[in-house]
């Protein structure tokens, strides 16, 4: 029973990071109709960015944890947002119009060129890095299983993010832009939208929440090293599929299935519990050939 | 200023989509304050024209200005946002957008909230039907509630000047009249209005003057009672007989 929690506690942590990384893809789908394959190193650019900021607000003395916190999380968020808008400026829209295929193939490889430039230019980036724990380390036993307030905090941010943008997409005149441009591009145009201006900002958006996830990861596990981004960016684009590419909620939902599938391997074979990833895509396979448009496949009105 | 500095004029337009060219040497004027038409069979080139006027599918070479302003340079946002609406072939409504959002959308240069509930009461003034479906996806209403959507929509932007494709495609008898009116009344509040048509009668009835594309290059311009008796558009809409085409 109390292990039973704990997997729970821990599925659910990580059905949230796959979740925002989803939601990147989703968003990006949504309004040019591409993967954005360097979505992943972001992440852990990200993760990094929140770690030199760290580095520096120490080295200028500052003690206390909240405001190491927010420089963490702000150092992230926005540094990310900027290199999603530039990588969109750069890599996505100058191919607009070109096969999809090569968007792909510019951002696998701006991705790679990303993640190589934290591997040899970051101080140590070879090497695993640990994540400072600016959390309260305030824990309640209760019985077998401790539940963490580190872990509770991390959920609410995380879920009020998820809610944040869905606000964003459904209430805000900006969301209105992305959601026409993401049914009608040209249509949008006549209007009157800047549909320049809508992709560069998702784009910075979805990069801002992967770069949150990049910092609940090193949060949660206490490290980050340069290839984090990797399995994490393959998960919320699987997320994103199964759900549905271009659905919000489905990219919610794809991230806490496969999260789900994973804690479900890792219960019912505790033998082999170091091939929850192997079942969970495998899983993701049997799905997607049984639902190939993904879970929620275009309803009306909910996809982006 | 006056009228004519208002106009639109479309001065020696090529455009091509892949290589050939679609419009060949189009010259014209929509005067300020009229009804000018543009008539033409299938895959003559008015669609191309608007979409080029429009920034869509920018011109090769020539000239679009509106009022002296130089169009063909300018991205398509910012064409619209100089006061051009419009009202696309094919209705093109986001069809999971509900209707007050096709209609908020369509007043999207405009950032004053009041200003946009004021124009927003007006749409629902001229077509109550849409104040009742408000919160309905247009992509679920029938093919005569989104050309009221359509319409309502390229009015939410207060055009100075109204770009309008064949608005009475796949419309009854009776919804093509009505739209016919609703175009009427328009204009009659000011707006000038390029009317792209298939229907010559009634489109002949409203417009003052008009031009005639074929095949990407305008054979014949005139006043409407000018263009009712144009052999050309006899021959193009009413099968060659002059007295038929006349009721
Ligand atoms: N996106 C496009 N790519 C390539 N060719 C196009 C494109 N759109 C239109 N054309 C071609 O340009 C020509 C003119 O098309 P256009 O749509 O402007 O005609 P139209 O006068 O509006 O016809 P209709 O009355 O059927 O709407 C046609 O030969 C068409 O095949
Ligand atoms: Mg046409």
């Amino acid at each position: 029973m109390d292990l039973l929690a704990q997997y729970l506690m821990n599925g659910v942590m990580l059905g949230l990071m796959y979740a925002l990384v989803a939601l990147g893809f989703t968003l990006f789908f949504g309004v040019l109709n591409v993967i954005q394959f360097a979505h992943g190193d972001v992440l852990t650019a990200g993760a990094f960015a929140g770690l030199a900021g760290y580095a520096l607000v120490v080295r200028a003395g500052v003690q206390a944890s909240l405001p190491q916190l927010l420089t963490v999380v702000l150092a992230a968020t926005l540094s990310m947002a900027v290199l999603g808008a530039v990588l969109g400026r750069t890599l996505v829209l100058p191919l607009k119009g070109a096969p999809a295929l090569n968007v792909l193939l510019a951002t696998l490889m701006g991705g790679t060129a990303l993640r190589e430039c934290i591997r040899l230019f970051y101080p140590g980036g070879s090497q695993p890095q640990r994540f400072p724990a600016l959390l309260p380390s305030t824990a309640w036993a209760l019985g077998r299983f401790t539940l963490r307030l580190d872990n509770l905090l991390m959920l609410a941010a995380g879920m009020a993010l998820v809610l944040g943008v869905s606000l964003l997409l459904q209430r805000t005149r900006t969301g209105l832009a992305i959601r026409a441009v993401a049914q009608d591009e040209e249509t949008a145009r006549t209007m009157g939208i800047d549909f320049r201006r809508v992709v560069l900002f998702t784009f910075a958006l979805g990069s801002a929440l992967a770069a949150f996830a990049g910092v609940m990861n090193g949060l949660y596990y206490n490290e980050v090293n340069f290839g984090s981004g990797l399995l994490l960016g393959v998960i919320g684009f699987s997320a994103a599929v199964v759900g549905g590419l271009g659905s919000l909620s489905g990219a919610v939902l794809g991230g806490f299935l496969f999260a789900g599938l994973q804690t479900l391997g890792a219960v019912v074979m505790p033998f082999a519990s170091a091939y929850k990833d192997v079942f969970a895509f495998g899983m993701v396979i049997l799905l997607l050939a049984w639902k190939p448009t993904g879970l929620i496949g275009e309803p009306l009105g909910e996809r982006v | 200023m006056s009228a004519a500095a208002q106009d639109l004029v479309v001065e020696h337009v090529f455009t091509a989509y892949d290589r050939a060219d679609v419009l060949v040497d189009v010259s014209l004027r929509i005067p300020a304050g009229s009804i000018t038409c543009l008539l033409g069979s299938n895959g003559s080139g008015k669609t191309t024209l608007i979409r080029s006027i429009l920034g869509l599918t920018a011109p090769r070479s020539g000239s679009i200005a509106l009022g002296g302003t130089e169009l063909t340079r300018l991205p398509t946002h910012r064409i619209v946002r100089l006061g051009i609406g419009c009202i696309p072939e094919g209705r093109k409504v986001f069809p999971r957008l509900t209707v007050v959002e096709n209609l908020v959308v369509g007043a999207y240069g405009e950032p004053r909230r009041e200003v946009v509930a004021e124009r927003l009461e007006r749409v629902f003034a001229t077509f109550p039907k849409l104040a009742e479906r408000r919160t309905q996806l247009a992509g679920t209403m029938s093919g005569g509630e989104q050309a009221m959507v359509s319409i309502g929509r390229g009015l939410m932007a207060a055009p100075r000047l109204l770009l309008v494709d064949e608005p009475s495609l796949g419309l009854s008898p009776l919804l093509v009249q009505e739209t016919f009116g609703v175009i009427q009344r328009i204009h009659a509040q000011g707006v000038t209005v390029f009317l792209v048509e298939q229907n010559v009668h009634q489109t002949l009835a409203i417009a003052s003057h008009g031009y005639v594309l074929s095949q990407g290059r305008v054979v014949t311009q005139g006043t409407a009672a000018e263009l009712r008796a144009d052999p050309e558009v006899h021959a193009a809409y009413f099968g060659t007989s002059t007295t038929e085409g006349m009721r």
